[in-house]
C-alpha cells in the first residue's frame, strides 16, 4: 500500500492547554479516513499541524512518503475549521488565488463551481453567500488542480439537509475517483457512510484507530436484566463468553463472540445461577458504541 | 515572484478601501503642492516659487510626499490586517504557498507601493519643474535628484515598519494606531538618551531621509549643500550637537533598519500559529 500520510506522535499545545498528545497513525492512498470525536477532542488541531499552519510541540509528520513541504500541499485539497476567503472578492477572483497558488488552469474553476452548485453565483462576492454556500464554495476550492488528497474538516456544516447529501455524494464520487479522503466530523452517520477507515479522538488522544467495520459494527448486543448484575458482569468477565460485557442503564450489555448466540448466554446465567427476568437482542446503535468509546 | 506579484495584485485592486485611498493619496499629494503654489509670501530671501524650481523641487516634493507616506504604510497595515482577519494567510498556506511566501507577496506590494510614490513624485517634479523653473541648464535640472531615490527607500522603510506591526498585532486598528504612537512615543524615549544617540533610533532614521528642506529652516543639518543659496546657521559651530547624521550614514542605517524590520517579520510569521 502506498503511505500518504505518516503520523508519528504528534502533540500540540495551546499554553498549558494540551490539544493533541502522542497522535499516531498512518493513511493508505485511496482510503477514506475519518476522524470522528467530540468537540475539542482534538480533531481540527491534527489535520491544521499536519497541512503547516499550526507548529506541533512534538512528534513528526510526513506527507508522500517525504517531508512537508508546500509542493507536497500543492497536491493536497483542505477545508480546516471555517471557509477562509476574501470576502470582497467574487467566487471567481477567490478560486483564481487558489488556481494561482496550485498552478492548476483556470479551467478548474469552472468545473469546481459546477460541482459545487455554485455556477451561478460565480460573480458574487463571497462575503454575500449564506454560511451552507460559503460551506460549498470551499468544498469548489478543494478541488481546485484535482489534488490526490482531499482534507475536510466538518464538510457538511451549516448545510441543510439537501446540502448534507450533495456533500456526501461529492465525496463518495470522489473516493470512486480513487482519491485518499481525510474527512474530520462529530457526525456518525456521515462517517459511517462514507469512510473505509476511522481514527477516534478523546481530550487529545487517539483513543481507537481501524477500518469503520471493525471499530463501529452495528454488531448484535444481548441486553439482559438480574438481580444481581455485577455478579453477573464478573461471571461473564470471567468465562470466554463475551467480546465485550457492561453495565447499560438497568440492564447488562453482552456482545457476545462470533459463534454463540443469545441461547448460550441464557443457558450460562441458569448454570450460574442467576435469574434473568430480560433478554433482548437488539443491534447496537453506531452512537452508543461511539459513545462506549469515548467514555 | 511574477505569481506572487498577480496574488497580490488580485487581493489589493479588487479591494475598494485600497483604491480608495490610494486616489486620495494622489489627490491630497496634488491638491498640497497645488495650493502651495499659489501662495503669494515673500521674505527676504526667500520665495515660495523657489521651492518649485529646479534643484530645489528635488528637495521639496519628496519632503512633501514624505508626510503622506505614512497613509501609504497605513494602507498597508489594512491589507496585512486582512490576511489576518479573514484568515486567508492561513488558507494561502493549505492551498500550497510557504509563509516565507506570505512576506515575499507583502515585500512585493511594499515595492509597488513605493514605486507608484516614487513615480508620482517624479512626474509631479517633472512637470512642477518645468512650469516654474527658469533655469534648464542639465546640471541645475538634475541636481539633486538623487533625493527622490532616498524618497523611494523612506517609503519602503516606512511600509516595511508597518509590515512588522501588522504581523505584531495580527490586527488592523491596534496596528495602525500603535504605529501612529510609536511616533510620539520613540520621540518621547530619544529624548532619555544623550544627543548623540537620539539619531539612530527608527522613526528619527527614516523620517530623516526627506529632512525639510535646508531653506526652510534656520539650521544647517545636512551634508549637502545649501540648495537655495539661503545662509542658515551651523549649530555644531556652537557647541549643540546635532541631531541628524550625514544622508550617506542615515541611508545605511534606514537600509539595515528595513532589512531588520523584514527579518523579524519573517521569524514572527514563521513562528507564530496561523
Amino acid at each position: 500500500m502506498e503511505k500518504v500520510l505518516q503520523i508519528n506522535n504528534l502533540s500540540k499545545n495551546y499554553g498549558n492547554i494540551r490539544a493533541i498528545e502522542n497522535v499516531s497513525f498512518e493513511v493508505n492512498k485511496g482510503e477514506v479516513y475519518g476522524m470522528l470525536g467530540p468537540n475539542g477532542s482534538g480533531k481540527t488541531t491534527t489535520l491544521a499541524v499536519i497541512m503547516g499552519i499550526l507548529n506541533a510541540n512534538g512528534g513528526s509528520y510526513e506527507w508522500f512518503e517525504q517531508p512537508f513541504s508546500k509542493f507536497s500541499r500543492r497536491r493536497i485539497g483542505a477545508l480546516i475549521e471555517t471557509p477562509n476567503f476574501y470576502p470582497y472578492l467574487t467566487l471567481w477572483e477567490n478560486l483564481k488565488i487558489v488556481a494561482k497558488i496550485k498552478d492548476a488552469d483556470e479551467k478548474d474553476i469552472n468545473n469546481a463551481l459546477g460541482v459545487a452548485n455554485l455556477l451561478k453565483r460565480k460573480h458574487t462576492n463571497f462575503g454575500h453567500l449564506s454560511l451552507g454556500m460559503k460551506q460549498r464554495m470551499s468544498i469548489a476550492s478543494v478541488l481546485i488542480g484535482n489534488p490526490e488528497v482531499l482534507i475536510l474538516d466538518e464538510p457538511t456544516n451549516g448545510l441543510d439537509p439537501e446540502g448534507f447529501a450533495e456533500v456526501r455524494n461529492i465525496i463518495l464520487s470522489q473516493a470512486d475517483a480513487g482519491k485518499t479522503i481525510i474527512i474530520a466530523s462529530h457526525i456518525l452517520d456521515e462517517v459511517e457512510k462514507v469512510c473505509t477507515h476511522v481514527a477516534i479522538l478523546k481530550s487529545g488522544d487517539l483513543i481507537a484507530n481501524g477500518r469503520v467495520g471493525e471499530l463501529l459494527s452495528s454488531e448484535e448486543t444481548v441486553f439482559i436484566q438480574t438481580e444481581k448484575p455485577e455478579d453477573l458482569i464478573m461471571s461473564i468477565k470471567e468465562s470466554n463468553l463475551a467480546k465485550e460485557v457492561y453495565p447499560s442503564d438497568e440492564d447488562v450489555a453482552v456482545v457476545l463472540n462470533a459463534d454463540l448466540n443469545s441461547g448460550d448466554l441464557n443457558k450460562f446465567c441458569f448454570e450460574k445461577g442467576f435469574t434473568l427476568t430480560k433478554i433482548q437482542v437488539r443491534k447496537q446503535s453506531l452512537e452508543d458504541q461511539f459513545l462506549q468509546l469515548v467514555k | 515572484m511574477k505569481k506572487l506579484f498577480n496574488l497580490e495584485k488580485i487581493k489589493a485592486l479588487s479591494y475598494p478601501p485600497f483604491k480608495t485611498l490610494m486616489i486620495i493619496h494622489f489627490l491630497l499629494f496634488f491638491l498640497v503642492i497645488l495650493v502651495v503654489s499659489q501662495l503669494h509670501f515673500t521674505i527676504p530671501g526667500f520665495s515660495i516659487k523657489g521651492l518649485y524650481q529646479f534643484p530645489n523641487i528635488w528637495e521639496f516634493f519628496p519632503w512633501v510626499a514624505s508626510w503622506f507616506n505614512i497613509f501609504l504604510t497605513i494602507v498597508l497595515i489594512t491589507l496585512v490586517g486582512n490576511e489576518f482577519a479573514y484568515k486567508t494567510f492561513r488558507q494561502n498556506v493549505i492551498d500550497g504557498l510557504d509563509r516565507t511566501d506570505l512576506i515575499k507577496g507583502k515585500l512585493i506590494m511594499i515595492l509597488t507601493v513605493a514605486l507608484y510614490t516614487f513615480i508620482m513624485v517624479l512626474v509631479a517634479i517633472l512637470i512642477f519643474g518645468l512650469i516654474f523653473s527658469k533655469d534648464f541648464s542639465f546640471t541645475i535640472i538634475f541636481e539633486n535628484s538623487y533625493l527622490i531615490l532616498i524618497y523611494f527607500v523612506q517609503a519602503i522603510g516606512y511600509m516595511t515598519l508597518g509590515l512588522l506591526f501588522a504581523i505584531l498585532f495580527r490586527n488592523t486598528a491596534l496596528s495602525i494606531i500603535l504605529f501612529l504612537v510609536y511616533f510620539p512615543i520613540e520621540g518621547i524615549i530619544r529624548l532619555f538618551f544623550k544627543a548623540e544617540f537620539r539619531a539612530y533610533f527608527p522613526i528619527k532614521i527614516i523620517s530623516n531621509l526627506t529632512p525639510r528642506p535646508e531653506f526652510l529652516t534656520m539650521t544647517s543639518e545636512k551634508s549637502y549643500t545649501n540648495a537655495s543659496g539661503t545662509s542658515s546657521l551651523d549649530l555644531s559651530e556652537i557647541g549643540i550637537v546635532p541631531e541628524n547624521l550625514p544622508l550617506g550614514i542615515t541611508v545605511v542605517l534606514a537600509a539595515g533598519y528595513i532589512g531588520f524590520f523584514i527579518a523579524l517579520s519573517t521569524i514572527l510569521l514563521k513562528r507564530k500559529n496561523l
